[in-house]
Order: C-alpha cells, then sequence, then structure tokens
C-alpha cells in the first residue's frame, strides 16, 4: 500500500519542532501547586475557623481530612500517568490507596450520624444538603478540573474516560479538603451528603462535559 | 523490527527538536511494528491499514508527549492498538446499520440483457475518466490504458516518473471512490 508510506512522507515533510513535555510526575506536581494555592486563596478569603487545630487533632477528623487530600494527590498523578498511552493502566488503582482512610472516614460520620440522632433526635436524620459546601466544591472543583484535562490535553487520542474522571475526583476531593479548613457543620451526615454528592458531581461532569478539553484522535481519510 | 537498541528512541528525540529526516527513518522502521500490532485485531487488510494511519497521525499529534527516557516501542504499541479499536468500534456501528446487499453476476437469462449493464459500466468509467484532473488522465491513459512503461510514458508527456506514478495512483483511487469500488474500501 502506497498511501501509508505517502503519508509517512507528509508527516516527515510538515514536521515542526515540539517542545517536550514535562513526565506526568512533573506535571501532577505543577498542578498541585497550582490547585494548592488556589484552594488556600480561597480558604484565607473565607477565614479558617477558629477550632481548626483542635479539630484537626480529633482522629477522625484528621483522618477524614487526610483521606481528602491523599485522595487528590493521587488521582492528580493518576490522571497524569495514564495520560500517557505507555504506562500501566494500574495507575487507576491508585486513588483506591487511601480508601481505608476514607472508608475510616465514613465510619466515623456514620457515628457521628448516630450521636447527632441521639443528641439532636430525629432533626439529625433529615437529609439537608449544605449548599454552601456544595457550591464552594463545584465553583472551585470544575475550574481546576478543567485546568488538570487542559494540561493532560493529549490523554484525548489515547485514554480519554479514566483521566477525564480522575481529574474531576482530585479538583473534588481536594476542594473538599479545603472545605473543611473553613466550613462549620455539625450534622455529620450533612457533611456526608454534602461532600460526597459535590465530589461525585464534580467527577460525573469531568466526564460528561470534559470532552473538548482534550485533543482529539486524528483519522486518515479514506 | 530491526535497528539497535535505542536507535526508534534516538530519532524521536530527534524529531521532537524538528529532524525531519530522523522522524521519517523513524516512521518507516517502525511501519512493520505498527501493522503486526493493528493485525493482531483487524484482519481485513484495507481496514488494518487505515488503522495503521489513524496511528501514525496520532503517533504525530502526540510527540511531544513522548519521553526520550523510556522505550518507545510500548509507546507506538499502545497507540496503535488504540487506534485499531476505535477502527473496530466504528466499523461495528457502520455494519449495524447497513446491510449488505447480495450481487448476482447474471440477472436475466439472455446474455444480450446482461450486456446493457455492461455498457452502461464502462460509460459510467469513461465519464468518470473524463472529469478526472487533466495531469491524473494523462498519466492513467498512458500508464494503464495504453500501457507504456513508465519511461515511455515520462516522455510522452514530459512529467517525471515520480509525477506520474502519484498521479496515477491517485486517478485509480479517485475512480474506485467515484464508482463505489468493489475492490477494497
Amino acid at each position: 500500500m502506497a498511501r501509508t508510506e505517502d503519508l509517512i512522507g507528509d508527516l516527515a515533510a510538515g514536521l515542526r519542532p515540539v517542545r517536550r513535555m514535562p513526565g506526568p510526575g512533573v506535571q501532577a506536581a505543577l498542578w498541585l501547586v497550582g490547585a494548592a494555592a488556589a484552594i488556600g486563596a480561597a480558604v484565607l478569603l473565607h477565614g479558617v475557623r477558629h477550632d481548626l487545630m483542635a479539630r484537626l487533632m480529633l482522629p477522625q477528623e484528621g483522618a477524614q481530612w487526610l483521606a481528602a487530600v491523599a485522595t487528590g494527590i493521587a488521582a492528580a498523578l493518576a490522571a497524569a500517568m495514564l495520560a500517557r498511552p505507555d504506562r500501566s493502566a494500574r495507575w487507576a488503582l491508585l486513588p483506591l490507596l487511601p480508601l481505608p482512610f476514607a472508608l475510616a472516614w465514613a465510619a466515623m460520620l456514620g457515628l457521628g450520624c448516630l450521636e447527632d440522632l441521639v443528641r439532636l433526635g430525629d432533626r439529625a436524620l433529615q437529609p439537608r444538603l449544605s449548599m454552601g459546601c456544595i457550591r464552594f466544591i463545584l465553583g472551585l472543583g470544575i475550574p481546576l478540573g478543567a485546568g488538570l484535562l487542559l494540561l493532560l490535553r493529549h490523554a484525548g487520542p489515547v485514554r480519554p474516560t479514566p483521566v477525564l474522571l480522575l481529574a474531576g475526583l482530585a479538583s473534588a476531593a481536594l476542594c473538599s479538603a479545603g472545605l473543611t479548613l473553613f466550613h462549620h457543620l455539625d450534622a455529620a451526615l450533612e457533611v456526608l451528603v454534602s461532600h460526597g454528592l459535590a465530589i461525585a458531581l464534580v467527577a460525573v461532569l469531568g466526564r460528561a462535559l470534559g470532552r473538548p478539553l482534550l485533543m482529539r484522535a486524528p483519522v486518515a481519510a479514506g | 523490527m530491526a535497528g539497535t537498541e535505542g536507535e526508534w528512541e534516538g530519532w524521536m528525540a530527534a524529531a521532537q527538536a524538528g529532524d525531519a529526516r530522523a522522524y521519517d527513518r523513524l516512521l518507516r522502521a517502525c511501519l512493520p511494528f505498527l501493522r503486526a500490532v493493528v493485525r493482531r485485531r483487524i484482519l481485513d487488510p484495507s481496514e488494518s491499514e487505515d488503522a495503521v494511519q489513524d496511528a501514525l497521525l496520532t503517533i504525530h499529534q502526540l510527540r511531544a508527549a513522548y519521553e526520550p527516557a523510556r522505550p518507545i516501542r510500548p509507546w507506538l504499541a499502545a497507540i496503535a492498538e488504540r487506534r485499531a479499536i476505535d477502527r473496530l468500534r466504528r466499523h461495528g456501528r457502520r455494519q449495524g446499520r447497513e446491510t449488505p446487499i447480495e450481487t448476482f453476476g447474471e440477472t436475466l437469462a439472455a446474455p444480450a440483457a446482461n450486456m446493457a449493464e455492461q455498457r452502461l459500466e464502462a460509460a459510467r468509467l469513461r465519464e468518470a475518466v473524463a472529469e478526472l484532473p487533466p495531469a491524473q488522465r494523462t498519466a492513467l491513459v498512458l500508464a494503464k490504458l495504453e500501457d507504456l512503461s513508465l519511461a515511455e510514458a515520462s516522455a510522452r508527456s514530459g512529467m517525471s516518473v515520480g509525477a506520474l506514478k502519484v498521479a496515477t495512483h491517485r486517478a485509480v483511487k479517485a475512480l474506485r471512490k467515484r464508482l463505489g469500488g468493489g475492490a477494497g474500501d
């Protein structure tokens, strides 16, 4: 088939020098630094909660916060790795590493719900959403996720779906961790539902709407 | 898969810096490898060659994302594999929508009746040839219909041998496309 050889000739003839991309680890680190700065600024703007140190010292809240941060870092690194064709698909499992933390968090929140129930009666079980939480995680999580997808737009022709999901997860998890630093929520169920919902929403939005941010796979004519 | 260890990687690194010759060499050297990867998934020769071309275009598009410290074969193989799967999916979707119509060699018992169809085909072919760009038409007529050698055809038309080859190839492709070619795609 001569046509393929022609194509190679055309590609080589039209070759332009490109700037080599930094490695995936560096890309993830770059984005994490940027995201930490943006979230940090938002947290300072809202004012850190006065009892922050005391709360983070509590084992359940410390574990919760660490789980969110670790999930965010792991998801960002996994997304950057999966965006490269030759990296193992097993990187997608990395964000599961903080799972024990996350489970501990959910269990603690579950206990928290029971405590609330004892303390507040059935008022504690009314499924309420904290719109503030959701607004913060969406408002900051979506632009941060979009930024990560633009940085990893080369994933488009290779492995778009896991990268779209992981980018959403990375930014939402970090925003959730940031939110904990200033937001007062005492009803555990509310935290569980609001944060969980917002994180899932950002991940799903990344999957559904992020596609145009990535490169498109080329198709040969004919 | 000829070539010494690290040779392809070196060519790709040079290509990233803009070395067109190294790039040409790399793509030609890795072509059999790409074809082998794609043919593990797609048996149909023309469909698999299309997937190989998709893979070449993707390699071109993603060349900035290649890390020269890492072996290039897994990188190339993953891209080729991806494009092969895409082609299969598209193909599957197309086949889901279309039903092949059985073609009967002879529709009517009387031989003369079938001749009308042949005459119609010939007319269509003449019409299609007439509509080709002049260079392609000349090349096709000299090289294929008058069956001249490339050197003779080149002398008659004043076109270089290379230009003749390209023009003939394009003409055949255009005709095949226009006549809804039975051969190939």
